[in-house]
This record gives structure tokens, C-alpha cells and sequence, in this order.
């Protein structure tokens, strides 16, 4: 207690005088008429000034709160702009009640993917087949074999799932194939990274009588069950057509650089299971 | 604190709040005029040299809210005082001689330091109180330039005159 006093004494002359001049300023503008005036007169003119200030350092406190919403806000809103492009049922289609009725377009739509919004938070690119971990689990409802995705391109495939993280393997693998379409021309072939460049990627069963240019823009095809339909991948950086085949090897530069992801969305296809059973069915014939 | 030291500043407060209610009123803080004399500053200046920075803040705000509830002017002076209690810590500081004070001077006062180092550190002191007081008593700054500061340029001297008179006659040791 004595050495707080000794603190105080020797530097609480500042902080005395502070205490002072604000009791101060309150007694001036209490009980002189004039002062009063002016304080009231300028309170009323700059207490807005004021007021901004606080509310932008609330703001500015506030932002990772702010961060988390938006980020929740963005996966909502990825996963209305995925389902758009999905299967529109005519709205006389007796069969297919189910369903949402989007009353602009006079169709019923099917809701068929829910995003679910993660952070990479490990990430490889050096290696021949490259991993990350988001920190998502299957207790956020994120399932295997689902895709990966950023705002700008694709990600991966998750792998493998533990209650709050999730393995996923990167574009960047020997074995990922992302089934790809120009959008120009809308042929699709697969999409595999030749280990090289982390920025590249290559697809190839692309017909070489098309004319492709460099700049071309690259999505996700329609049979894709991964990956929402018409997702930006990347653009045509060159076009070679292959010796003896009727096919190009089309380089393409990645719109989401693998090295710098950081906010992905987990893509859940709602009928991927049915999907897949019925082509296992055909495949079994 | 013996009473020694005490028993000198009170009387040095009484007799210069006296000196300032009674006899300084009738030509000074009254009215819009330029004819203003603030001597009660002159306790804060003078209350001893190993006077904490937080009392003597506090003494200035007591002083100068005495001198306010006399006027009517409640926190003006307070305002002043507290600020010139706060000033003179720092200006003693400034103004140490070289190697410091020994603890023989009591009180900053021409009887140990000289009249030249009295009256610059008076001189300083003042400006600052009494630019304080005038910048509260108009309480905005769109009067600095009309009103602030030629009230404070000409109080200035007039109040220095007064206190250097006043230390002269009384010659204070303690």
C-alpha cells in the first residue's frame, strides 16, 4: 500500500491534475451561465463528431465478431448462388413437389448443395501430393469425399474427417481429377496437376478442332458431384494440341492460388449419394 | 511537516485570498475591463519546493475555488489553479539550479535564488496561470485572438508588478 502511494506521489501529479480539470470543466459549465451556453451549444455541434468517433472504435473492436458473421453471412449466400444454377424443375411437374418455389422464374428449385464455411489451417504445396487441414469436422457436418472450394476457385476434396478437422486433399495431388469445362465451349474433360508449377494445372480430352484462347475461362463442368456447376477454376494460360490424338493439353492458370488460401466452404452435395448409385447401377450392368 | 512550514502558507492563503477578494475586486475579475490583477496565484508559487505534484494540484484547485466561490465564477479559478499547481512543479524543475536544490531553500523564493531567477520563474508561471484563467473564463476557442489573449497580455505585467511589490515587502524565507 505504501509503495502505491509512493507510485502516486512521485507520478500521479499528471494524473491529480486530469481528475481536477475535468471536475473542473463540469463545475464551469454547470454554474456559470455563459460557459454553460457555450458547452451545451458545442456539445450539440460536435456530439456527432463524437458519437462517430466511438461508434468507429466499436467498430474497430468489434471486427472479429464482424469477421465470423460475414463469414457465415458468405457461405449462406455461396450456397444460394450454388443452388441457382441447379436443377429447375418446370413448376407443372407433378411429380416433384418437393422443393422450393421461386416465384420470379415461376420453377420449383431443389436446394442441392449446403456450404459450410472453414479455415485452412495447415497447408502444403512443396510436395508431390499436397494436404491441408480445415477446422471443420463432422460435427459441423462435413462428410468425406465432399469438395472444397474458395470465392475464387477450387480447393480439394476432403479426405478424411475427426470431429472438428478435416483432412483435405489439395488440387495439388496425383490423384485429384476435377471434371472441367471451358466455358466458352462447354466441353469438359478432367483436370489433374502435373506436380510441377503449384500455380498450373492441366486438362486435357479437350477436342483440338475448337478454337481456344489464352484468357479462355475454365469452370466446373455439369457432371461434377464435388463441386457446384460452373465454378470458376482458372483461365487457359496455353493450348497444345497432343501428337497422334485429336485432343489439347490445355495449361491452366489456377484463379484461386493454392498457396494463399485461406477461406474455403466445404460443398455438400445433397444428391450426390443417389447420383452415385445410380451410375454404380449402370457401371454393373 | 512541522508546523513551521505549515502554519507560513496558511496565512500566505488567507492573506492573499483576503487581499484578492477585498481589495483586487474593485478593479479586477469583475468586470470585461483590461485592469486585472491575480495575486492568489502567488500561494501556489510559493508553497515549499518538496511540495508532491498531486497536493500541490490539489492546493491550486482549493485556492483558486475559494477565490471562485467569492466571484461566483465556480471552477474558473479552480481550473487555473489546479493547472498552475501542475505548471509549477514542472517550471521548479526547469528552472533547478545547477546541481539541483540542496533542501536549505524552502520555498522558491528571491532570498535564495535571486531576484532574475525569481522573476523569470514568476514571469512564466503567471503567463501560463493567467492565460488558463482567461481561456476559461471565455470557455471557447473561437475568442483566443479577441478576447484570451489580450486580456492575458495585459494582466500579465500587472499582476508580476503587484507580486514582485508584494515579495519585496514581506520578503518571504519560509
Amino acid at each position: 500500500m505504501n509503495s502505491i502511494l509512493q507510485l502516486f506521489i512521485r507520478h500521479g501529479g499528471l494524473l491529480t491534475l486530469l481528475v481536477v480539470e475535468v471536475f473542473c470543466f463540469y463545475l464551469i459549465s454547470s454554474y456559470n451561465s455563459e460557459q454553460g451556453e457555450i458547452a451545451s451549444a458545442s456539445w450539440a455541434r460536435y456530439s456527432g463528431a463524437v458519437l462517430n468517433w466511438k461508434a468507429g472504435w466499436e467498430d474497430y473492436f468489434y471486427l472479429r465478431d464482424e469477421n465470423t458473421r460475414l463469414r457465415l453471412e458468405n457461405a449462406k449466400l455461396q450456397t444460394e448462388l450454388a443452388n441457382t444454377r441447379l436443377i429447375e424443375v418446370p413448376y407443372r411437374d407433378t411429380f416433384l413437389r418437393k422443393g422450393q418455389i421461386d416465384t420470379l422464374e415461376n420453377k420449383i428449385i431443389r436446394p442441392r448443395y449446403v456450404l459450410i464455411s472453414a479455415r485452412v489451417v495447415s497447408n502444403t504445396i512443396s510436395n508431390r501430393n499436397n494436404w491441408m487441414i480445415i477446422n471443420r469436422g463432422s460435427e459441423d457436418g462435413v462428410q468425406a469425399n465432399t469438395g472444397v472450394i474458395s470465392r475464387n476457385g477450387v480447393v480439394g476434396v476432403v479426405r478424411y474427417v475427426s470431429d472438428h478437422y478435416a483432412v483435405v486433399m489439395s488440387v495439388l495431388h496425383g490423384q485429384t481429377k476435377v471434371s472441367a469445362a471451358l466455358k466458352k465451349h462447354e466441353y469438359f474433360g478432367p483436370l489433374i496437376w502435373d506436380g510441377e508449377n503449384p500455380e498450373y494445372m492441366t486438362l486435357t480430352d479437350i477436342p483440338n478442332h475448337l478454337q481456344i484462347q489464352p484468357g479462355d475461362s475454365v469452370q466446373t463442368s455439369n457432371y461434377t458431384l464435388l463441386f457446384p456447376e460452373g465454378h470458376p477454376i482458372g483461365w487457359v494460360d496455353k493450348a497444345e494440341p497432343v501428337q497422334g490424338s485429336n485432343f489439347f493439353k490445355i495449361q491452366v492458370r489456377l484463379s484461386q492460388n493454392p498457396a494463399n488460401v485461406r477461406d474455403v466452404y466445404v460443398v455438400t452435395n445433397r444428391y450426390a449419394e443417389q447420383l452415385d448409385q445410380l451410375q454404380q447401377a449402370v457401371k454393373d450392368e | 511537516m512541522n508546523s513551521s512550514i505549515v502554519l507560513p502558507n496558511v496565512w500566505r492563503f488567507v492573506g492573499l485570498v483576503l487581499i484578492q477578494v477585498l481589495i483586487l475586486s474593485e478593479v479586477s475579475l469583475t468586470s470585461d475591463g483590461y485592469i486585472n490583477v491575480l495575486l492568489y496565484p502567488l500561494f501556489i508559487l510559493l508553497l515549499p519546493i518538496e511540495t508532491p505534484t498531486p497536493v500541490a494540484v490539489l492546493l491550486g484547485f482549493t485556492i483558486g475555488l475559494t477565490v471562485d466561490i467569492f466571484f461566483g465564477t465556480l471552477g474558473v479559478n479552480a481550473s487555473a489553479g489546479a493547472l498552475s499547481g501542475y505548471a509549477r512543479a514542472v517550471l521548479l524543475h526547469r528552472f533547478a539550479p545547477k546541481g539541483g536544490y540542496t533542501g536549505k531553500e524552502v520555498i522558491p523564493a528571491p532570498v535564495y535564488f535571486g531576484w532574475r531567477w525569481f522573476i523569470g520563474l514568476a514571469a512564466a508561471f503567471y503567463a501560463i496561470h493567467i492565460f488558463w484563467y482567461f481561456a476559461m473564463a471565455y470557455f471557447t476557442p473561437l475568442y483566443i485572438w479577441s478576447k484570451v489573449l489580450p486580456h492575458t497580455l495585459a494582466a500579465w505585467p500587472l499582476s508580476m508588478a503587484v507580486v514582485v511589490v508584494l515579495v519585496r515587502l514581506f520578503h518571504p524565507k519560509v
